[in-house]
């Protein structure tokens, strides 16, 4: 009744006569293909923090030069779905490229990581700022306050 | 190879791109598969086309029926359909595994060590060996009446003509028959063999058989291999005098004929007349096509009454004509097993199969 393959089960089809460097190269291409990964990392960790500051501090010059809060709240809120948009469209060449580099270093890799790597940021995200708001800065005064 | 190109080798094969890849390959092999022209055959002498699909459906369905029982062993429905067309009896007609069967069983009949069976030659291979096989001698002679009369002797026990001849195509007409059945040496018997008599219009195709009342040591065969296209199912029958019935007893096979082929031969009586006289007219009129074309090339071909021409090139033997042709995709019998190396045995077929013969010929020829 089922004829064929389940779906996503199809062997990797690469260009005929793809060739692989040097033992050596590819030894090198493994570890291009780990600091990708941390480039990935990187980039996707700057979206819960890095980047909606920066957007804060621009948002809070646009409130000072207009007077208008709603300038600086809008400018922040754009400018971070902006910021977004072009970070993932970025992450994900860099991870179709770490799919190429992991073949050149003699994986058969099927499938791209940034799902995985955007998942694991967001963890790291939460628990960072739990540590932040429940430890350094958050409930802290309120519960043991310094005055 | 840049950096950027020694990386993107790795990248995979787009879906759409693939597919394409594989329409392109199935359109060249298409193409190349249309370029082909396949060898045409024109070696053999049964029909090229499957029988009508109601004939085989019958031995189906008979097939899935009581099959663990034995078949009708006088084929009844058969002899009554075939007399009724010969306007015969029932008794005079025997039904075989094809015409060869009842051939070889007239022969071990009819001949023992010592006999004569005399037939013209070239003709079709199987007589002299039926004649050995019973222990008797061969006799070969020219194909003329006056030579076939002139080697009958008190040893003569068989005299076999097949009519038309197979491979040369003459026909002896029913009064030549009659007239050669009439100077028959008192021992012994004719055997016609009438395998391919629809193909001849000479005459009506029972003109011969018609004699079978008036000489009793007359034995007519005939097959549903050739024009009816059954040669896979083996039936022949045979059509004797009324005096003659205790030959026809014994030429028929022990327990008759299997159910398949009685469901089949009698489906093609039935249904298959009109069919039959498409073929006939078909063979007969490409046939004289083929021979007036063929005798503006340096062949010599005779006048034939059956489905094929026996030809014959000036410069070259049979052999070597057959193999030029093959060559060129035509197959065609060499003559040197059937009698006559000089010649070859070429099927008339269709106006297609006569082009690519004649256009091969042509080039052979030069």
């Amino acid at each position: 009744m089922f004829i064929g393959r389940r779906p996503g089960t199809a062997p990797l089809r690469v260009r005929e006569g793809a060739v692989r460097g040097t033992a050596g190269r590819q030894r090198f291409d493994r570890f291009l293909a780990y600091g990708m990964l941390a480039v990935e990392l990187i980039m996707c960790l700057s979206l819960f923090g890095p980047q909606p500051l920066g957007w804060f501090w621009v948002g809070s010059q646009v409130q000072h030069l207009t007077g208008f809060v709603t300038a600086g709240i809008g400018t922040i809120m754009l400018g971070t779905l902006a910021s977004l948009m072009v970070t993932v469209a970025l992450a994900k060449r860099v991870d179709v490229a770490w799919k190429l580099v992991r073949r050149a270093g003699g994986h058969e890799q099927e499938a791209g990581a940034l799902e995985r790597i955007f998942a694991i940021s967001v963890g790291i995200a939460v628990i960072a700022f739990a540590i932040w708001f429940l430890v350094i800065q958050g409930p802290g005064p309120t519960l043991a306050p310094q005055n | 190879m840049g950096l950027l190109d020694y990386y993107k080798q790795f990248e995979e094969v787009d879906p759409e791109e693939e597919r394409q890849k594989l329409r392109e390959r199935r359109a060249r092999e298409k193409a190349t598969a249309l370029e082909e022209v396949p060898d045409v055959d024109l070696s053999g002498t049964e029909w090229p086309e499957f029988p009508n699909s109601e004939v085989v459906n019958a031995s189906i369905y008979t097939a899935r029926g009581r099959v663990n029982g034995y078949p009708d062993r006088d084929a009844h429905r058969i002899r009554k359909v075939l007399a009724e067309a010969h306007e015969v009896e029932p008794e005079q007609i025997v039904v075989g595994n094809g015409a060869a069967e009842l051939l070889q069983a007239a022969a071990f009949a009819l001949l023992g060590p010592g006999d004569d069976l005399v037939t013209p030659w070239p003709s079709y291979p199987l007589y002299p060996l039926m004649a050995a096989r019973a222990g008797a001698t061969p006799v070969a002679v020219e194909p003329s009446p006056e030579e076939l009369r002139a080697a009958m002797s008190d040893r003569t026990r068989l005299l076999v003509l097949c009519n038309p001849n197979d491979p040369t195509g003459e026909y002896l007409p029913a009064e030549q028959v009659a007239s050669l059945a009439s100077s028959l040496p008192e021992q012994a018997h004719l055997l016609v063999d009438e395998a391919l008599v629809h193909f001849q219009d000479a005459e009506p195709p029972d003109a011969v058989l018609r004699l079978v009342d008036a000489f009793p040591r007359l034995l007519v065969v005939r097959t549903f291999s050739k024009i009816y296209g059954l040669s896979g199912l083996r039936a022949g029958y045979a059509v004797g005098s009324s005096l003659s019935t205790a030959l026809l007893d014994r030429i028929a096979p022990v327990l008759g004929v299997n159910a398949l082929t009685q469901a089949a031969v009698d489906q093609a009586l039935k249904i298959g007349g009109a069919e039959v006289q498409r073929r006939r007219e078909a063979v007969i009129r490409e046939r004289s096509h083929l021979v007036d074309s063929l005798r503006e090339l340096a062949v010599d071909v005779s006048d034939s009454q059956a489905n094929f021409l026996w030809i014959r090139a000036r410069s070259m033997s049979g052999n070597e004509l057959a193999n030029r042709l093959r060559e060129r995709g035509v197959i065609v019998a060499p003559g040197g097993p059937l009698g006559e190396d000089q010649h070859v045995r070429a099927t008339v077929r269709d106006e297609t199969a006569s082009g690519r013969l004649l256009e091969a010929l042509g080039e052979v020829l030069g």
